[in-house]
């Protein structure tokens, strides 16, 4: 027992555990029906593709990068795949192989805008992003493109058990991150080169490799995000997931990663996706209109970075009276 | 008009390192005072309190009697006084005019910049001191020389009574140095109080009144510069009780084969360097800040580029394009920027040990955790490093201890070839002994060591061989037995004749 309250207390990710508690507590009392099984699935399906798409960007924020153009590759995705089906007519496997393909370039790009154009990571991504949303209207002339396929659409909305497979992928995405990131040596790098990119470069590391694979990672989640959400909407939409990427810096902001880089844990980061989305969900439940949730939203950000800082400052004092 | 300036039982200790004890002095109105003292002897912080960037933890500040505690550079520039910093602290893309009248611009009735006054009033100051600049110049198009002299006409223009000068010919050519002496001399007959902190005797007997000697954070003397000469001064500078640390070091003389033979390297830097290192031997760099000799090791180390030249690890040509090349090699590099190059602040202390041989600590593609753990305990132990844990962040031990975990992250690879880059800069006597011990066990044990520092008697004490390096070339070899601290400097300084 006191091992575990041991864990509790040095884990820095108690004070999001106890914001969550307190998020779903004060929702249960408001509306009875927020604290229900079926409610927890709509959380967690909301959850799904911000969820994606945040695994990537907490990897490159704790890389010390960051990428503005996940929102854009989501929507870009799910209208190409919209057209691969419907005008040329392929089947599941190969549209996903393409899509997969088109998702690595655009990684590969956002990766040499950065590594040899030396293009500080958020503009470089801010010019892909503005590129794909483009690209996304033009390929498919500037509107939605329906999909029937059966299999894919069952991807996107179809559930296993009562539970959406996009949540389980969510989950064994978020498990296979976990464990990269904190087992492996291409994990381990990542924090480094976050920490201290030339420190990193002199310990014998080779950054611009792990940021290629960084940004690969993050447009190919951010591709299955807006796969899995054009299945479930039966369409590809060159307008959807606008402001995906910033969810997703959100969560990974409010999950305790430093925006500096070198720090922070997935663990925080799947805890603070699911602050936002129960957040997002109890505000819905309760009618609050869409542009006060929006406030409301940004309140949120404000007061977890706040507590973050006056912990900060606490801490240095703490260890200045040593 | 201020008459001088008077440091009182001036004290300040920064987490482990007592900066500057009880230091105090006056400088007059009308004089130039230079501060001297070796690396580490505590000029900067010195400034540092004076310009209000630090706040001493005893002691005070006074002008004409006057105590006076600075909390913020905006106090100390309020009560007159201007330091013009080593790093040039002008705005590059704004002109010279907007430079000078930073904070105080004139305006118009409606509000907005009078540009003409602006204009006049700064060609007006140019005029006084001769300077061949114009105020729409833009700072980032005038050479360092003249954005130091943008500085100091800020400095005059604030009618600020004392400046005081950081190292401010450390990257000025001699054409240079000739023009801002004679600026130096207007303000010495404008009746200022002038600080000029340097390294550099030759030009403290040019440019001085009197000379102030710190010598570890203490005052040493005060000197009528007409009434000493360099031997003097070096003397007070030196001889610090350093002595009994070396002598008692455990060292045998069992120097090896040629491990590493470098032969007329070339880069950006560095031009023609060559030397050997050997086996168990501790190869010392000394030179003047810029002198070119962590541009040579980052060359070998494969950080810069190199245009010519050739590199042979024990008798093989090796060739060597990144870090990853040269630590393949065999070679270890730990740099002199503890804080910039070398720690990853946030993370703990085991994993800034392991980066270099995390390799060899996966096993079917994860990270052995206990391996490493325990790999980073042994070294805490057989370092000494003071640390409450291996998982604290590396960034709350002290400098000496940071520095010995870098130490450690090179030791775990089994390095044939260590080259250190100012390893005790920045820690504290007690820390620089115990690695100083370090490197002579390691030597013992084998390995070449190639040891750059700035304080010579570390550099005798415990070099077996001694390069001596100025503006990127190597100037002279001396072995431990014929090398005196006057050698050095003069092999150091000498400029071109």
């Amino acid at each position: 027992m006191r091992h575990i309250i041991d864990v509790f207390k040095r884990s820095e990710n108690v004070g999001l555990v106890v914001v969550l508690i307190v998020v779903i507590v004060v929702f249960s009392v408001l509306q009875s029906s927020f604290f229900t099984v079926p409610n927890f699935i709509n959380i967690l399906f909301a959850a799904s593709v911000v969820g994606m798409v945040m695994l990537g960007e907490a990897m490159l924020i704790i890389g010390g990068q960051i990428d503005l153009s996940p929102g854009s590759v989501a929507a870009f995705s799910g209208v190409l795949a919209a057209i691969l089906f419907e005008r040329y007519d392929l089947s599941v496997l190969p549209v996903v192989a393409i899509v997969i393909a088109a998702a690595v370039l655009i990684g590969l790009i956002n990766s040499q805008l950065v590594n040899f154009l030396k293009i500080q990571p958020f503009i470089a991504t801010l010019a892909t992003m503005s590129i794909f949303r483009g690209l996304a209207h033009i390929i498919c002339g500037g509107s939605s493109v329906h999909i029937r396929d059966r299999l894919f659409i069952y991807f996107g909305a179809g559930r296993i058990f009562g539970i959406p497979i996009s949540i389980i992928f969510l989950i064994v995405v978020s498990v296979i991150f976990f464990i990269i990131l904190n087992r492996t040596r291409f994990g381990r790098h990542v924090y480094m080169i976050g920490g201290n990119e030339t420190a990193a470069r002199l310990a014998g590391l080779n950054p611009e490799r792990i940021k290629v694979a960084l940004y690969i990672i993050t447009s190919v989640l951010a591709s299955i995000g807006g796969m899995l959400l054009a299945g479930r909407m039966n369409s590809g939409q060159p307008v959807a997931h606008n402001g995906l990427e910033f969810d997703a810096i959100t969560v990974v902001i409010l999950g305790g990663v430093s925006f500096s880089g070198g720090s922070g844990t997935l663990t925080g980061c799947f805890i603070a996706l699911l602050i936002l989305e129960s957040f997002k969900n109890g505000l819905l439940v309760l009618n609050v209109p869409v542009f006060w949730q929006q406030v409301a939203r940004g309140l949120l950000l404000v007061i977890a970075l706040s507590i973050d800082y006056f912990r900060s400052i606490r801490r240095k004092k703490a260890s200045k009276d040593q | 008009m201020v008459q001088n300036i008077e440091f009182k039982n001036i004290s300040k200790t920064f987490v482990t390192v007592r900066a500057l004890r009880d230091v105090s002095f006056v400088a007059n109105a009308g004089e130039v005072c230079a501060v001297v003292g070796e690396n580490g002897a505590g000029k900067s912080t010195l400034l540092k309190i004076l310009s209000g960037d630090l706040q001493p933890d005893k002691g005070s500040l006074f002008i004409d009697g006057e105590e006076k505690q600075f909390r913020s550079p905006q106090e100390a520039i309020a009560s007159g006084i201007s330091v013009i910093y080593q790093e040039r602290q002008v705005m590059p893309y704004l002109t010279v005019a907007e430079n000078i009248f930073m904070e105080d611009l004139p305006v118009k009735k409606n509000r907005l910049i009078d540009f003409k006054k602006l204009y006049t009033n700064t060609q007006k100051i140019l005029d006084e001191f001769n300077l061949p600049i114009k105020p729409t110049d833009r700072v980032r198009d005038l050479s360092v020389a003249y954005q130091q002299m943008v500085e100091i006409m800020k400095a005059y223009r604030r009618n600020s009574e004392i400046i005081a000068f950081d190292e401010p010919t450390s990257s000025l050519s001699e054409a240079e140095i000739d023009m801002l002496f004679k600026v130096i001399e207007r303000l010495k007959e404008e009746r200022k109080v002038i600080l000029y902190v340097s390294h550099r005797l030759k030009e403290i007997f040019h440019i001085s009144e009197t000379v102030v000697v710190l010598k570890d954070g203490r005052f040493v003397t005060k000197l009528r510069t007409a009434e000493t000469d360099e031997q003097q001064l070096v003397k007070h500078m030196i001889g610090r009780d350093l002595g009994d640390v070396f002598n008692t070091l455990n060292r045998e003389k069992s120097i090896g084969k040629v491990i590493l033979d470098v032969k007329g390297l070339t880069t950006d830097r560095i031009s023609d360097v060559s030397f050997k290192l050997h086996r168990g031997e501790i190869l010392g760099f000394a030179g003047l800040v810029g002198a070119g000799r962590t541009e040579t090791m980052k060359a070998i180390f494969g950080a810069d580029a190199v245009h010519s030249g050739e590199i042979w690890v024990e008798g093989k040509r090796v060739n060597i394009k990144s870090p990853a090349d040269a630590i393949a090699e065999g070679i270890g590099f730990c740099s002199e920027d503890r804080i910039a190059e070398g720690i990853f602040r946030v993370r703990p202390v085991k994993e800034n040990m392991s980066v270099v041989i995390l390799e060899q600590l996966v096993r079917n593609g994860f990270i052995d955790f206990k391996r490493e753990a325990r790999i980073a305990k042994d070294q805490v132990t057989a370092l000494q490093i003071k640390t409450p844990s291996v998982m604290t962040k590396i960034i709350e031990l002290s400098g000496g201890n940071q520095q010995k975990v870098l130490l450690a992250r090179w030791l775990t690879s089994n390095p044939k070839i260590l080259i250190l880059d100012e390893p005790t800069r920045g820690i504290d006597v007690g820390a620089k002994a115990e690695i100083y011990r370090l490197i002579v066990d390691l030597a013992n044990s084998g390995l070449g060591i190639i040891f750059i520092s700035s304080e010579l008697p570390e550099i005798i004490g415990l070099s077996d061989n001694i390069v001596v390096m100025r503006e990127g070339r190597i100037s002279g070899f001396l072995t431990r037995e014929e090398a005196t601290e006057e050698d050095i400097l003069t092999l150091a300084m000498k400029s071109k004749e």
